[in-house]
């Protein structure tokens, strides 16, 4: 994210003006403009004139407008955001109060006007705008007969293609039908990885599965390039990496993000923390679960006991969330920062986060243990 | 007028067929007619069917929706077809009341309509007729009986030798109180004891008025008829060939010896011919692995000759003095053990190879890395009770009976915690590669001078032959599928579950419900002409969309009987011991139910029961601990075919895995979407 001017003051209103670089930056938005918020940006819209012979004309005109936000859409295979509201800027062809819905897309500008940038929204805003963090990944997980590629950004992990075929086992005479269908799969997924995987834009391709497919997939990869000529994975041999993995399903990623080899290559990120500290939480959670806890009740209480060592949050919690519902997070938040504990807040676009949703969204390890929590009802 | 929701297309398939030729068998006993008439009004209480215009009404309308009419006075109205004979039992009162106060009136009403039924019935001979040519694979039904290769044929034969003991039977409990009492309770295991077979003939027959009921309703007519005659249609297939058949799955640690211990029994057996052998022994050699070589028997893939492991589940027969034994070799190595499960989960018996070198059988054994006691955990969960343990390598510790004793106690101990009956293993010391208690007893003085018990093979024939259900609907369980696309067809192969198959039937593969015809049946790369439950076969299909995903994990099917395809399932689940994570509410697991698999979550931790007892300790807990026991909902990501495990023993059997470990093994309790 690209910030071209900042006009607020921390806790108050102000405006932001910036412009989306990649794909993640369209979620960083995504979570910081909130219903009520103003965005104004430059949009198409059909108008239709009256000629003075009453005849109609319909046409589209490119106009600035500034629309109070009521609804927010993102859509993430084609890397639009949708943002519906009323009409708050005069203008020639639209009045004021009429609904428009602007379409945000990379490398377009706009402005957002907040009446409170809370700490959260400061936080984000410091994320989205820093360079560094950058960790494109692409990863192919597979399992005999099923493939599936992801690239996994900053707080972003997009599926992008998904093989499956099935493979014979071996029974007698079906094992040539196995190895021409272990071929063919292999094609498919040769083809899809070269579609959806750009050197210039991931740092390391990683292949991860199960057993021996990688290998086997690996050497084919190799193979098919030699024979082909396919100059950009000859030239980045040394950017792919294996992993085993314990199976080919998406969760699987976990245990890519997990692994040494790519933790050198993605450490200081976003995407390996999460993995790291939701880790921990699924430790603390079998070793002593009277120190580990979920669920916002048990970890209000929690931390009203000043017990909360690490807060594990869904950004989901605060996204179409009415103010006092985020005001109560953000209190959270604060309080629990304020009290020398850390919280990370997770992606839900990030396999970890996704796990972290399934648990309610809230988490926390504590700094002592809390057995009576067992008995408040959930 | 049938309301369409409730009323599948008539007589367009076999089911129905036979039901109207049992329905005139049973027309000749007439003290099969109080149990006749009390079945339908237990099944299809749920609507009644106007006696003017035939509207079928909701139960509770005492008037007929359409034209008015009172409900009650129609008891009677025979003019419709056969199928409506059926229909007018639910236009009777409440069914309750009409079992404790009716049942003489309606008694007689039916001996009185019998004059007209049996004038129905004559239309339903012509509708017969009709149907069999429609169903052009099938014989004219005068050959039903000798058809010992379809349900059909069971069924009217049957009826045809039993009918006399059946309407005792009849007359003895025609108590229909207690048939409610069962009918109510649609996925109770049903005892049937009591049960007639003519009245389950009207189960069915309201059965084909509602097809959404089908699965419960028609398995509990089966499981009826079951208890009555299994002989009488085995009979025919024991003349025929005395061997059954039995799946043996080979199971343990990853370098036990399986595959070695499979190919040299085969070998041993003559299943491999001497070139074929040598050829194993050269290539072996090649590649500077001679231990390999019985191995390679089943290990054929490149892959796995490389790296010296099995990585599927291979498949291989020979003959015992009692059984067709089908040999499951399974995969060791803890990252195939998806593999192992959805290749080993047809398995009858299990043989459980340890290895007995030092430090090897310790590393197997242990808890977080060996595989010994999951996998000995999944076959039990795949329903599994006999078990042999060949402790393999005795050759390595010099056939001491110390440590035969030590593995013998240790692993005693955990299998009594796994649930296996200790009257139920088979310990048995061997060695695979010098050739020791495989096939003949033992003839190293060292194993000599201690062991008395039998060899191997011997122990095979030791194992009971597992019970069959030949009389239930066909359901098989893809296991794989090669797809020739020369001669447009699909081969799918696995292990008859239930019922029975032959070339020229139609089946539904399932879960995509397309239907085709069977072309030919292979059983160890030979043709055969029927296949009964518990058979391993290949079958080869035609006239299924080729493009079409056939997976496995799929069910081939009767088409009337569909397997359930669901998302959304309520599970009775112990978790193992040494959890790295315990199970919560979201927790993402890898499901596994017999060939299938598919991501999914645990959606709700219901309540933790007390192992011992089965009872409820707790409700919503927060997690799921080693060792517990307890109901929970997954809902998965894809939808896989599933029955309830009082249904379908081997459809309900599901393990839960995460993070490459098996955490939990259960049974389906209920489908819930």
């Amino acid at each position: 994210m690209k910030i071209v001017r900042k006009d607020y003051l921390p806790d108050g209103p102000g405006s932001v003006k910036m412009t989306p670089v990649d794909s993640d930056d369209l979620w960083f938005a995504y979570n910081l403009i909130l219903p009520g918020d103003s965005v104004m940006a430059v949009t198409v819209r059909k108008v239709l004139r009256e000629m003075a012979s009453g005849s109609r004309d319909a046409e589209r005109v490119k106009l600035k407008l500034e629309v109070r936000v009521e609804g927010i859409e993102y859509d993430k295979e084609g890397g639009v955001l949708r943002i519906r509201g009323k009409n708050i800027l005069e203008n020639e062809h639209v009045k004021i109060g009429q609904f428009h819905t602007l379409e945000l897309e990379l490398h377009r500008p706009f402005v957002l006007r907040k009446q409170v940038w809370d700490s959260l929204a400061l936080e984000v805003l410091k994320q989205a705008s820093d360079p560094t963090a950058s960790a494109d990944l692409a990863v192919l997980l597979m399992q005999e007969g099923l493939a599936q590629i992801f690239l996994v950004g900053r707080s972003v992990t997009t599926s992008r293609a998904r093989i499956e075929t099935s493979i014979p086992r071996k029974h007698g005479p079906a094992i040539a039908g196995y190895d021409s269908a272990l071929n063919k799969f292999f094609q498919n997924v040769l083809q899809a990885f070269l579609k959806h995987v750009d050197f210039n834009v991931v740092r390391c391709a990683v292949i991860g599965s199960p057993g021996f497919t990688k290998d086997q997939f690996h050497r084919y990869l190799l193979l098919e390039a030699e024979k082909k000529e396919l100059r950009p994975i000859i030239e980045n041999k040394s950017k792919i990496i294996l992993v085993h993995t314990s199976s080919g399903y998406k969760h699987s990623l976990r245990d890519v993000l997990d692994a040494p080899s790519v933790m050198n290559m993605i450490k200081d990120t976003k995407a390996a923390e999460e993995v790291r500290v939701l880790k921990d939480f699924y430790d603390m959670l079998s070793n002593d679960p009277d120190r580990a806890c979920y669920g916002p009740k048990h970890v209000e209480v929690a931390n009203e006991r000043l017990a909360v060592q690490t807060l594990l949050l869904t950004d989901d919690l605060f996204r179409n969330a009415d103010v006092p519902t985020r005001r109560k997070y953000v209190d959270l938040v604060t309080s629990v920062k304020g009290s020398g504990g850390k919280a990370h807040i997770f992606s839900t676009m990030h396999s970890s986060g996704e796990q972290l949703a399934q648990l309610t969204g809230i988490a926390a390890i504590l700094r002592f243990p809390l057995p009576d929590l067992e008995d408040i009802e959930m | 007028m049938p309301r369409k929701v409730n009323r599948g297309v008539d007589y367009d398939e076999a089911y129905d067929s036979y039901d109207d030729y049992d329905y005139e068998d049973d027309n000749d006993y007439s003290v099969d007619s109080p149990a006749k008439v009390e079945e339908p009004q237990q099944k299809v209480k749920k609507l009644w069917s106007c006696s003017i215009c035939t509207y079928d009404n909701e139960e509770g309308m005492s008037v007929c929706d359409i034209c008015g009419v009172i409900r009650n006075p129609v008891a009677g109205d025979f003019k419709n077809s056969n199928k409506k004979t059926a229909a007018f039992k639910f236009d009777a009162p409440s069914p309750d009341d009409m079992v404790s106060t009716r049942l003489q009136s309606s008694k007689l009403n039916t001996q009185g309509k019998r004059g007209k039924q049996n004038a129905s019935n004559s239309t339903d001979t012509a509708v017969n007729g009709k149907l069999d040519s429609k169903y052009s694979d099938r014989p004219p039904a005068e050959t039903f009986h000798g058809s010992s290769g379809s349900i059909e044929g069971h069924n009217s034969l049957k009826k045809g030798i039993l009918s006399g003991q059946l309407s005792d039977e009849a007359s003895g409990s025609s108590n229909p109180l207690k048939i409610e009492g069962t009918q109510g309770n649609a996925d109770d295991d049903f005892s049937g004891q009591k049960q007639t077979a003519p009245a389950s003939n009207f189960g069915k027959m309201s059965l084909s008025d509602k097809p959404g009921n089908s699965n419960a309703l028609d398995s509990r007519k089966h499981k009826s008829t079951a208890e009555y005659h299994p002989d009488k249609w085995m009979l025919p297939d024991k003349a025929n060939d005395t061997l059954t058949q039995l799946n043996l799955a080979i199971v343990g640690h990853v370098d036990s010896g399986k595959s070695t211990l499979s190919g040299r029994l085969l070998h041993l057996l003559g299943r491999i011919t001497k070139k074929e052998m040598h050829k194993y022994e050269k290539d072996a050699k090649i590649q500077g692995k001679s231990s390999f070589a019985y191995a390679w028997a089943l290990d054929e893939s490149p892959e796995e000759r490389e790296r010296g492991i099995t990585m599927n589940v291979a498949v291989a027969y020979f003959n015992s003095k009692k059984y067709h034994v089908v040999i499951l070799d399974s995969p060791g190595h803890k990252d195939f053990v998806p593999n192992m499960i959805s290749g080993a989960t047809q398995a009858d018996a299990a043989i459980l190879v340890i290895d007995a070198s030092n430090g090897a059988f310790e590393a197997g054994f242990d808890g977080s890395k060996g595989q010994t006691r999951e996998h000995a955990l999944l076959i039990r969960s795949f329903g599994v009770e006999q078990l042999i343990v060949a402790v393999n390598k005795m050759d390595v510790v010099g056939y001491s009976k110390d440590r035969f004793d030590l593995i013998v106690t240790q692993l005693g101990t955990f299998f009594r915690s796994c649930g296996f009956k200790e009257s139920c293993i088979l310990w048995i010391p061997l060695s695979a590669v010098e050739n020791q208690n495989l096939v003949a007893a033992p003839s190293d003085a060292r194993l000599l001078s201690w062991y008395r018990g039998p060899y191997l093979f011997d122990a095979i024939d030791s194992l009971q032959p597992p019970a069959r259900d030949f009389a239930k609907p066909l359901l098989m369980p893809i296991c794989d599928v090669t797809k020739s696309s020369s001669q447009g067809q699909v081969s799918v192969c696995g292990k008859l579950v239930a019922g029975a198959l032959r070339s020229g039937l139609k089946v539904m593969v399932m879960p995509s419900g397309e239907v085709g015809t069977i072309k030919s049946l292979e059983r160890d790369s030979q043709s055969s002409a029927v296949a009964r439950a518990g058979d391993n076969v290949t079958i080869n299909l035609q006239g299924i969309d080729l493009s079409n995903n056939v997976m496995p994990g799929g069910v081939v099917c009767h088409p009337d009987y569909p397997v359930a395809v669901a998302r959304h399932l309520e599970l009775k689940v112990r978790a193992l011991e040494e959890l790295a994570v315990p199970i919560l509410n979201g927790s993402q697991v890898e499901f596994h139910i017999h060939h299938a698999q598919a991501a999914g979550k645990v959606a709700k931790i219901l309540s933790i029961l007390d192992p011992k007892s089965g009872k409820e300790t707790k409700r919503s807990p927060r997690c799921l601990l080693s060792k517990q026991s307890a109901v929970i909902e997954v809902v998965l990501n894809t939808p896989v075919c599933v029955e309830e495990y009082s249904n379908c023993r081997a459809l309900g059997r599901a393990s839960l895995r995460a993070m490459g470990r098996t955490i939990a093994i259960g049974i389906v309790t209920r489908i819930i979407q």
